[in-house]
């Protein structure tokens, strides 16, 4: 009974994933699981190799070495469109919409693998239920639109597929702290409502540990810390390093950074 | 009165080597023009020549003299080993100055005891990080009058009356110089041989720790043993790395090499340590046995990536390495094919492998502060390297055993280094008499009653000797382990051995008043990490991987490995990783990055009784 809705069911699991660009290793060794239905976080700096779990994942990217499993069954070094058409949608760092083409055909070339014209043109009214402004917008150029749009229009193309798992990376990228703030609350809105598994990829780290339920840090391709949100919230080393918090220090300003003890 | 005794005899002293300050200036006027130091600056090794360092060192000594330093006051210096470190060092000894080292991985509260209990006047500090810890104390630091900072980035806008910078101090050093004709020489000759030179704070595994009053005269006579049996001069190159507040490298890297002339490379950071070591390619390597197991198992790791013939290569030339290792050690000739093939194994494989640590040109490898693998010891030698194993304490102002180069016993100290002696007291214990020997504990008279009786120095090392006089140590007398069986447990044995494992860091055998033995191990990050990734073992963070059952079972062979070479109740019958990643800011860890055996006997007391668990059940 509790096989496909317990929400204890890994619907994705990567087991000493490595990759690499050329001879730079991005990933040593990524080991990670996302249960069914929630919202997990992979936290880390410029270059820690977030994007690249991503397109790991999404087939954009053959690992080196490893194991991808989704729902039980491995799909790494398969081609993109295959990893589409067994229930996961990426929405990729810079949304990446089709600049000359309609915000409606934007999201009709998200459909691309479907068939069921009906549920297609439903998915449509959904995402503009989501977000009101591209209903607005459905003739104009996606290339004409803003930012916080375009990155509605990512997310909302990738649904137009009905995965099963979306990765997202970066939503916040170059958007105003009050779109970013909209853009999570959607995300979180999605997943309650279509029990859209997501795995989100941030640096805004204060934005992604309130919306994610668990989450890990990744430093130069490796996993240090895995935890739930609220516990990586309250460790001092995610405190300093990835919310800015810091001890003043008697001086009243410090410029030195600690060691990071991941613990 | 006394002063004008102190300036009689510094005139007589400047000329000889009776004092750090005399025998100091003494090579800045015979070695001006050669090089002394080396330090990396934006990614060039900048050599300093002599002349240079008198300059900075004249400069500070006469800074702190304008700070109103007196002579014998003390002075405290928290940073990593620099050239800072020295200057500041050989600044405040040769203001007539006291010198204690402070680890910079010490905590605030900690620097506060120490700064309180040496009654530190003036203290130097590395860089903001050290400066915001003494800040953070100082309202409870009522001696402390001026810190001297080496590093000022981000501090420029700090307003304290109470800092300084180092510039800053040699301008003022400058302009008194200028003012007091004199008053360095003076200050030069201000201190005694027997006069008190340096304080090293012993890690204290019980209690807090003390400062062992090390004299002038101790120094210098070491530096002179040292001379006598492991010579250098001007053409050796020497790495600087370990924590000058330590003795092995203050007295036998520093004063060594300020005493021979004898150049001293300073690393970048503790990180960068083997690049360093490969780009200087130091002619005398002094060393703690856990970077002797690192440049190791380095080369075992590289191994398990190299090709085949790679491979084979090298397990060919370390055999015959091994071979003709093994005949040195055990005084006999090495027949003429052993030679060539050791010839032939050394242009095939073995000088690379000494390449690829850096250690080509090594004329000699010290390791000591720690027991060694005897093994280990043997796998240096087969690449025909020297590798001599001394042996000393603190209290004894460094070595006062060494193995003699081309007479090397693995697993021995080594037979006495005169002019010091050593003995073995009839209850075991290994007792040093000599000028190396230090003059007390600072404040603590009775401390200092237990350890030094009739002139000798009670090590509290446990050992024996052989008839060639070699000298062995079982242990440490506390760390000795009485099991519930009554048996007697050198726990130092089974964990060097384990030590061997590139998989394992380190290790502490528990099993006092214990039915049997178990083990909390450390795990080598690094190694077990390439090893879950190379064997497709799934793990995310250090916790998870210490509790992969393929990772258990990994330091389970090694358990077992050891185990054999030890009799059934001297065997470890469980062990518990610590799952915490350690650094040497913790305070399980030495700044030598070795457990600390009390400590991690409390702190893990759980871990420890969870291996009991069982046993209490049978008996129950």
């Amino acid at each position: 009974m509790s096989e496909a809705g317990g929400s204890d069911e890994v619907i994705l699991e990567l087991a000493n994933v490595e990759a690499s660009y050329g001879p730079v290793q991005a990933l040593r060794g990524v080991s990670l699981k996302v249960r069914r239905g929630k919202i997990v976080t992979v936290l880390g700096a410029n270059g820690a190799g977030k994007s690249t779990i991503l397109k790991t994942i999404s087939g954009i990217i053959d690992p080196r070495k490893g194991q991808i499993r989704f729902e039980g069954e491995e799909i790494q070094r398969k081609d993109p469109a295959l990893v589409v058409r067994r229930g996961i949608g990426h929405v990729p760092e810079g949304r990446e919409v089709f600049p000359l083409l309609t915000v409606e055909e934007n999201l009709r070339m998200g459909a691309y693998t479907r068939s069921d014209a009906a549920g297609v043109a439903g998915d449509i009214e959904l995402v503009y239920g989501y977000f009101p402004i591209l209903k607005e917008r459905a003739k104009q150029e996606a290339g004409l639109l803003s930012g916080g749009e375009q990155q509605m229009l990512a997310i909302s193309r990738a649904l137009l597929s009905r995965p099963r798992l979306m990765l997202m990376d970066e939503p916040s990228l170059g958007l105003s702290p009050l779109l970013t703030q909209e853009i999570f609350r959607i995300i979180a809105r999605i997943n309650r409502e279509q029990g859209t598994t997501i795995l989100l990829v941030e640096q805004n780290a204060n934005m992604a540990l309130e919306v994610a339920e668990f989450g890990y840090v990744l430093e130069v391709g490796r996993i240090v810390m895995e935890d739930s949100c609220a516990n990586l919230a309250r460790k001092e080393d995610v405190q300093e390093f990835y919310l800015g918090m810091k001890a003043e220090g008697v001086r009243g300003q410090r410029r030195w950074k600690k060691k990071k003890q991941w613990r | 009165m006394e002063e004008k005794e102190a300036m009689a005899i510094g005139v007589c002293a400047v000329a000889d080597r009776s004092t750090i300050p005399a025998m100091f200036w003494a090579g800045v006027r015979s070695r001006a023009g050669r090089t002394i130091f080396r330090q990396k600056d934006f990614g060039i090794w900048r050599a300093v020549r002599w002349e240079e360092l008198g300059q900075a060192v004249r400069e500070t000594a006469m800074g702190l003299a304008a700070l109103g330093l007196e002579p014998g006051e003390v002075v405290s210096i928290l940073a990593n080993t620099s050239q800072e470190w020295v200057v500041a060092d050989l600044g405040a000894l040769c203001a007539g100055g006291v010198v204690n080292g402070i680890y910079p991985t010490d905590a605030a509260a900690q620097v506060e005891y120490l700064v309180n209990d040496s009654g530190t006047a003036h203290m130097f500090v590395e860089d903001d990080e050290q400066l915001d810890k003494v800040l953070e104390v100082r309202e409870r630091l009522p001696k402390l009058r001026k810190i001297i900072v080496f590093d000022m980035d981000g501090l420029h806008e700090l307003d304290d009356p109470q800092v300084l910078s180092l510039a800053k101090l040699r301008e003022l050093g400058r302009a008194h110089d200028a003012a007091h004709p004199g008053d360095w020489e003076r200050r030069l000759g201000a201190r005694r041989p027997e006069d008190l030179a340096i304080l090293v704070y012993t890690s204290g595994t019980t209690g807090k720790p003390k400062g062992a009053m090390i004299s002038h005269r101790n120094i210098l006579a070491t530096c002179a043993a040292y001379q006598a049996s492991f010579p250098q001069d001007e053409r050796d190159e020497r790495m600087a790395f370990l924590p000058l507040c330590h003795i092995a490298e203050r007295v036998g890297g520093e004063y060594h090499a300020l005493y021979t002339g004898a150049v001293l490379n300073f690393v970048e950071n503790p990180e960068t340590v083997p690049e360093n070591v490969r780009e200087i390619s130091p002619t005398v390597f002094t060393a703690v046995p856990r970077v002797w197991e690192k440049f190791y198992s380095a080369v075992m790791i590289g191994l398990k990536e190299a090709g085949r013939f790679q491979q084979r290569a090298y397990q060919l030339a370390i055999g015959v390495g091994m071979r003709q290792a093994r005949l040195r050690e055990q005084r006999k000739p090495v027949p003429a094919g052993l030679a060539l093939a050791f010839w032939l194994a050394r242009a095939l494989a073995l000088n690379n492998v000494r390449r690829a640590i850096g250690v080509h040109r090594a004329r000699i490898l010290v390791t000591g502060a720690a027991p060694i693998s005897p093994d280990l010891v043997r796998w240096y030698m087969a690449l025909g390297l020297e590798m001599v194993e001394v042996w000393g304490q603190t209290e004894s102002c460094g070595a006062v055993t060494g193995n003699p180069r081309g007479a090397v016993l693995p697993g021995s100290i080594g037979p006495m280094m005169p002019p010091s002696e050593v003995k073995v007291s009839a209850d075991g214990e290994l007792l040093v008499r000599g000028p190396g020997v230090f003059m007390g504990y600072l404040n603590q008279p009775d401390k200092t009653a237990e350890t030094l009786k009739e002139g000798w120095l009670h090590t509290g090392d446990v050992g024996k000797v052989d008839a060639q006089g070699y000298f062995f140590i079982t242990d440490r007398m506390k760390d000795i382990i009485i099991t519930a069986g009554g048996k007697n447990i050198t726990p130092s044995e089974f964990e060097n051995q384990l030590k061997f494992s590139p998989y394992i860091t380190d290790a502490v055998v528990v099993g006092e008043k214990r039915p049997y033995l178990v083990a909390l191990v450390m795990i080598d990050h690094e190694n077990v990490e390439r090893y879950a990734q190379d064997n497709a073992i799934p793990f995310s963070n250090f916790a998870s991987l210490c509790r992969r059952p393929e990772v258990q079972a990994l330091v389970q062979a090694e358990i077992d490995r050891v185990n054999k070479h030890f009799a059934r109740v001297e065997q470890v019958k469980k062990f518990r990783l610590i799952e915490q990643k350690l650094t040497a800011e913790d305070e399980e860890l030495t700044p030598t990055m070795k457990l600390k055996r009390k400590l991690v006997n409390e702190k893990y007391r759980d871990l420890i009784e969870s291996m009991y668990v069982d046993a209490a059940r049978g008996i129950g």
